[in-house]
């Protein structure tokens, strides 16, 4: 078990080591697509623990994200507050704001509540990311602007400093894949994944479904909203877009898509989300007579929705659990063939 | 009280606008088993092929009528197609599966549907409708005039719930459509054929679709993304119908429509309606279902 | 310790549990009988807090539950197991064991994702526990096996492992002999037993097998329409005449004689189905293997073998459910190997699977209207509603909401409206109490009579060589036996032999020989064999059967010292 743990550590060490080094020598715009995947992987992750491992459905997890960016970017505007205070205010409106969604799910479950879900999304991404009753929370079509902020002694902004939020953001995602790697095989891992299993035995097997239930939606938005809440520092303002119900939609995709029951999948869905579309506007427009912006990221959609029906047709446990199965495979079938040939010297 | 009468007719209105987009919901998910989130997106993909009909391939010499009875039937034929490729290459195959992994599924086929329109017709630009009955042509119903499309919708919305409805209940094929949704290894051993069941049923469900979008479009915004948004009040009026029950979910679509109207009398926001029917719905299916536990039997 | 005091439960407009009352001692085990739909496990669902009750109450150690969510009840020391299992599927033995004592230790959620010393501490402590209890159920083997990918016979004591790992004071054991042979259920009853002495738990037990109820139980409750019909020591239920008219139903008559005509009446007849070295199976699985039967028109034949043996494997490959592999497949004079279960069944083939095949949402009324799909015209009731009144009563009632044996009934009324040539039915009388299992045996004699075959697939090989003519008995996917069923019937011996290991028990209602002394001449661990048979392929299973044959030794030693090599490379 501790030896497990000693590898895990290890293995999180390297992951950082070697991602941290990738977006040097690139220009500014991948650096923000590396900061950008960061935060998608966030999003992501917040799918691997609330689906992969509870097993509830939610259609709404770019609004925690959204709640996390604006939380952040309204108390660093207009209370010129610490940003790291400003990030913890973030997660904590995000978990707040999960469990109150977890209500529902109380009794409510499946498509029921994938719908229910969707009308939270609707409702933020419309009528309150965009609507005049809440500028004071938005800041109006302008925005909140965050210029520049010193976040663990790192300068931060959004041009020069990039690397700086890049390198904390990745910091974080590793701390926290680590935890949700470690929470899997722990006893609330086991308690979370006994609900996705049987909720009916669950709840006679002694497990507090209300408390797990909500405690699951409320982590799951609080790691979904520690993503969004970098979003300002690393774009420089926050507008409703990215946190859109098409996002939202997107999360659930992507999350399906790569193995929502994995959490390095988190990771490459984030890389898939921010940096393929970029690459597409910016390479894209050659082949498109002369219509360079909306086009490619339509592409980029149009190839989540195909590949998504067709991963889940084929291969019903993702991308990366699909590399998983393989890799194992690989491996007893090498130990075989070894053992084979040690027997024939 | 003429305000008021006016806040109810546009209530109406729109609630019909709900209504006709919920009958597919409640048809393709009785009949496949597989809720389908892409269904706005379909209704709007077959509109827009109507529209390129009217507005893109038309003659201008042609008269209205032609043009615009050529653009709906290439729209349906269009629908129709659409779902019977849909069911071939996708939904025949997960056909076992969980309904949570359909509803997946239906997600991608949205993205790449809405996706697809925009590379096709671009996003940027608010498109000319379809309109049925002439633009202006209106009726006196208590003192207000209402849009004749108004009462088109309406009418085809009451008209397919329970023409829908019997067809369903009373006919053989009907009952194949329910038997094939409820278990498609069991309605294979009674015989049922099923992949021409099922191919029918999503062909039907994207007909209603592009009915629903074609008799829509006049009222919202014409975009790649209205259409397929709307898909989420249509949702909430399937579900206050239950997911099972055609002219519950009609009435469901009205009261939503209502719902959202209403209150705009006395306040001047769009987010705050909207709120409301979410809290009403959620309210409404917390008290269907008294019990947190699925009991399995 | 618990006292149930008046609980009435109502669904919609129906009673489903009418004042009852019960009381269960410290250290006792319980009996709970009754027909189907008698409110069994809607009393096991107030207890355990599933459903709420509308009045009454539910008292455990002096405590009220009655208000009290389902985790406050388990940590109180009310466990449970249930009828359709309920394991957590994904998740191994061993870890389904560690939720419930983790739920009883109240551990935290970040320490245990921090690795805190505690929580380590904690986890060690439960996974010993586990251990301990996987031990004594002789379960230790399947400790890191994915709790879904056992056969159901050993998911079942996963069941009450996991119950008892709650540190239960109460255990409530819903159906614990559901889907198990005579064998496996003569050894849940010495389970039960071990249970009790080891554990020191109450029970309480619902189950439709009256000889373990009989044999297990130290006090019995009878429920009949939701209502508390008698209570009693073991011997007095039994005796009972109320219970006996409303439990058990009346005596049925033999035909034998009549059978046996007719058998001997058919033999020089075509085959109406004839099935030729038929293989098949799931995934890397061959299930069945050179399987070769016949049919002939009019016949009732019964497939008869332990779990596992590839009757219903058989009879899916026949209607197209799954593809054959290997083999050929005639009926009616038309090669239909491989063909779609639609196509097969309008040539005449009716199959009832197992589950009964059902459309769970849709009326009965409307279900039976839909066998015009294969009759082309639109189809009479009004023989089906003769043949079972009730159905009648609850013609617009959806079918998911009927009882078991209704359940089974619609089915059989399908396939009389339908007139086919051949009926085949797997499992007809699983999960059903005995009256009505008597009731739908007399349905395969109208069968006979209207000259419908019946090809059946049954647990009770008493009852299904009662009605058949002949009878093939299936031993590890292939056919071992064949026969009259009039000789196999005097020959329990022999069938016995086939079973490989099936105990009897004399005085109880089914059973065949005494399995100890095989005739087959080999001796299995059967649970050995189940694991070896999750992991390899039949044929390699059959090998090392051969293997320990020639070399006289016991397949279950040769097999753990081969796994050994293996786990040594």
């Amino acid at each position: 078990m501790t030896s497990k743990l000693a590898f895990r550590v290890l293995a999180t060490l390297v992951a950082f080591a070697v991602l941290a080094r990738i977006p040097v020598g690139f220009d500014v715009g991948f650096k923000f697509d590396a900061a950008l995947a960061v935060i998608w992987a966030f999003g992501l992750l917040s799918l691997v623990l609330l689906t992969g491992y509870v097993g509830q459905i939610s259609l709404c997890q770019a609004t925690f994200s959204g709640v996390g960016a604006y939380t952040a970017g309204m108390l660093v505007s207009n209370a010129h507050a610490d940003y790291i205070v400003a990030v913890g205010a973030g997660v904590a409106a995000a978990f707040v704001l999960g469990v109150l969604v977890g209500l529902p799910a109380l009794r409510l479950r499946g498509i029921t509540l994938a719908i229910v879900t969707l009308g939270i999304a609707l409702v933020f991404d419309r009528y309150v990311f965009q609507d005049h009753a809440f500028e004071w929370f938005t800041g109006g079509t302008a925005g909140w602007r965050v210029n520049s902020a010193t976040v663990f002694g790192l300068q931060v902004d959004s041009s020069k400093h990039l690397m700086g939020a890049y390198l904390i953001l990745l910091a974080l995602f590793c701390v926290v894949a680590l935890l949700m790697v470690n929470l899997h095989d722990s006893g609330a891992g086991r308690r979370f994944r006994a609900i996705r299993d049987s909720e009916l035995s669950a709840a006679t097997m002694g497990v507090n479904l209300t408390r797990y239930k909500l405690l699951a939606f409320g982590l799951s938005a609080a790691i979904a909203g520690l993503g969004g809440a970098f979003y300002p520092l690393v774009a420089g303002s926050v507008s409703p877009q990215p946190f859109w119900l098409f996002t939202s939609l997107q999360f659930a995709a992507i999350a399906v898509l790569m193995g929502v029951r994995y959490v390095p999948a988190a990771a490459l869905g984030g890389v898939f989300m921010a940096v393929i579309p970029d690459v597409l506007t910016r390479y894209g427009h050659g082949t498109f007579h002369g219509h360079p912006y909306d086009i490619s990221y339509d592409w980029f959609q149009f190839a989540v929705g195909v590949l998504l029906i067709v991963q889940l047709i084929l291969l019903p446990d993702g991308v990366w659990g699909d590399i998983r199965h393989r890799a194992r495979h690989a491996i007893s079938a090498a130990r075989v063939v070894t053992a084979r040939r040690m027997k024939v010297a | 009280m003429t305000a008021f009468a006016a806040y109810t007719i546009i209530g109406l209105g729109l609630g019909g606008i709900f209504a006709l987009a919920a009958l597919g919901i409640v048809l393709i998910y009785r009949t496949t088993g597989v809720l389908n989130f892409a269904h706005g997106a379909m209704g709007m993909f077959s509109t827009f092929v109507a529209w390129q009909v009217f507005y893109g391939w038309s003659h201008p010499f042609w008269p209205a009528w032609l043009a615009t009875f050529l653009a709906v039937v290439a729209g349906l034929v269009f629908a129709a197609v659409m779902g019977l490729v849909l069911e071939v290459a996708v939904f025949r195959w997960v056909r076992t599966r969980e309904p949570v992994v359909k509803a997946v599924i239906t997600i991608g086929v949205l993205l790449a549907l809405q996706s697809a329109a925009s590379l096709i017709w671009k996003n940027n630009q608010y498109h000319l409708p379809i309109y049925l009955a002439p633009q202006t042509a209106t009726i006196q119903i208590a003192d207000v005039p209402v849009g004749a499309n108004y009462i088109v919708i309406i009418v085809v919305a009451v008209g397919l719930a329970f023409g829908l409805g019997a067809f369903l209940k009373y006919t053989s094929f009907g009952r194949a459509m329910r038997a094939v949704s409820d278990s498609p290894t069991s309605a294979s051993l009674w015989g049922v054929p099923v992949n021409k069941v099922s191919a029918v049923s999503w062909m039907l469900g994207s007909l209603v679709a592009a009915l629903a979008g074609i008799l829509i479009t006049p009222f919202i915004n014409f975009d790649t993304t209205s259409l397929t948004l709307l898909i989420i009040d249509a949702l909430a009026a399937a579900l206050i119908g239950g997911l099972v029950s055609l002219p519950l979910t009609v009435l469901g679509g009205f009261a939503l429509g209502l719902l959202e109207t209403y209150p705009t009398i006395w306040i001047q926001s769009l987010g705050f309606p909207r709120l409301i029917a979410l809290l009403v719905i959620l309210a409404v299916l917390i008290l269907r279902n008294p019990r947190g536990l699925a009991v399995a039997k | 310790m618990l006292r149930v005091r008046d609980v009435t439960v109502r669904f919609g407009g129906i009673t489903a549990l009418d004042a009852v009352s019960l009381d269960l001692n410290r250290g006792e085990i319980l009996g709970l009988i009754g027909p189907n739909g008698a409110g069994k496990t809607t009393l096991f669902n107030s207890i355990s807090g599933v459903v709420r009750p509308e009045r009454g109450s539910i008292f455990f150690e002096g405590h009220s539950l009655t208000y009290a969510p389902p985790h406050v009840r388990a940590r109180r020391g009310v466990a449970r197991t249930f009828q359709n299992l309920q394991l957590w599927p994904s998740m191994s033995v061993e870890e389904n064991l560690m939720v419930p004592m983790d739920a009883l230790g109240g551990r935290n959620t970040f320490s245990d994702a921090l690795y805190m010393p505690f929580s380590a501490y904690a986890e060690r402590a439960s996974m010993e526990r586990a251990r301990a209890i996987l031990h004594v159920l002789d379960l230790d083997r399947y400790r890191h096996t994915p709790a879904g990918d056992l056969p159901a016979g050993i998911q079942r004591r996963v069941e009450i492992a996991r119950a008892l790992a709650m540190r239960p004071k109460l255990l409530l054991l819903d159906e614990p002999a559901a889907g198990l042979d005579a064998k496996e259920t003569s050894r849940l009853a010495e389970l039960l037993h071990t249970v009790r002495e080891r554990f020191h738990v109450s029970m309480l037990l619902v189950d439709h097998d009256m000889s373990l109820v009989m044999r297990v139980c130290d006090y019995v409750y009878v429920l009949d329409f939701g209502k508390l019909l008698a209570h009693g020591e073991p011997a007095a239920i039994r005796n009972d005449p109320k219970v006996l008219a409303a439990y058990l139903g009346e005596e049925s008559k033999k035909l034998t004689g009549e059978v046996e005509a007719a058998a001997r009446a058919r033999r020089d007849e075509r085959p109406l189905l004839e099935v030729r070295g038929l293989a098949a199976g799931y995934g890397g699985l061959e299930v069945i293997r050179d399987v070769s039967l016949d049919v002939k028109p009019g016949e009732v034949v019964a497939c008869i073998g332990a779990n596992g043996a590839g009757k219903t494997t058989t009879l899916r490959a026949i209607s197209g459910m799954i593809h054959p592999r290997r083999g050929r497949v005639t009926f009616a004079g038309k090669d239909v190997t491989g063909r779609s279960a639609e196509r097969i069944t309008r040539l005449g083939l009716v199959h009832i699977p197992e589950g009964r095949g059902l459309f769970p949402n849709i009326s009965v009324e409307d279900t039976l209207r839909l066998v015009s799909n294969t009759a082309g015209h639109d189809v009479d009731m009004k023989p089906a509603f003769e043949l079972f009144p009730r159905l009648r009563e609850r013609r617009t009632q959806l079918v998911g909401t009927l009882s078991g044996g209704e359940q089974q009934m619609v089915a059989l009324a399908r396939a009389i409206l339908s007139r086919p040539r051949l009926v085949m039915i797997d499992e007809m009388s699983q999960g059903l109490a005995p009256t009505v299992v008597r009731q739908l045996f007399d349905i395969i004699r109208v069968f006979r009579e209207q000259g419908i075959a019946v090809l059946l697939v049954e647990q009770f090989v008493e009852s299904a060589l009662d009605v058949a003519d002949r009878a093939f008995v299936f031993e590890h996917g292939t056919i071992g036996l064949s026969g009259e069923a009039s000789e196999l019937r005097a020959d329990r011996k022999l069938v016995a032999g086939s079973y490989l290991g099936t105990a009897v028990e004399d005085g109880a209602a089914i059973g065949v020989a005494n399995g100890n002394g095989n005739g087959n001449g080999h001796h299995l661990d059967p649970a050995l064999m189940e694991t070896v048979a999750v992991r390899l392929p039949a044929k390699v299973k059959r090998a090392l059967e051969q293997r320990a044959e020639a070399e006289g030794r016991p397949a279950g030693a040769l097999a753990i010292e081969l796994l050994q090599q293996v786990d040594r490379q």
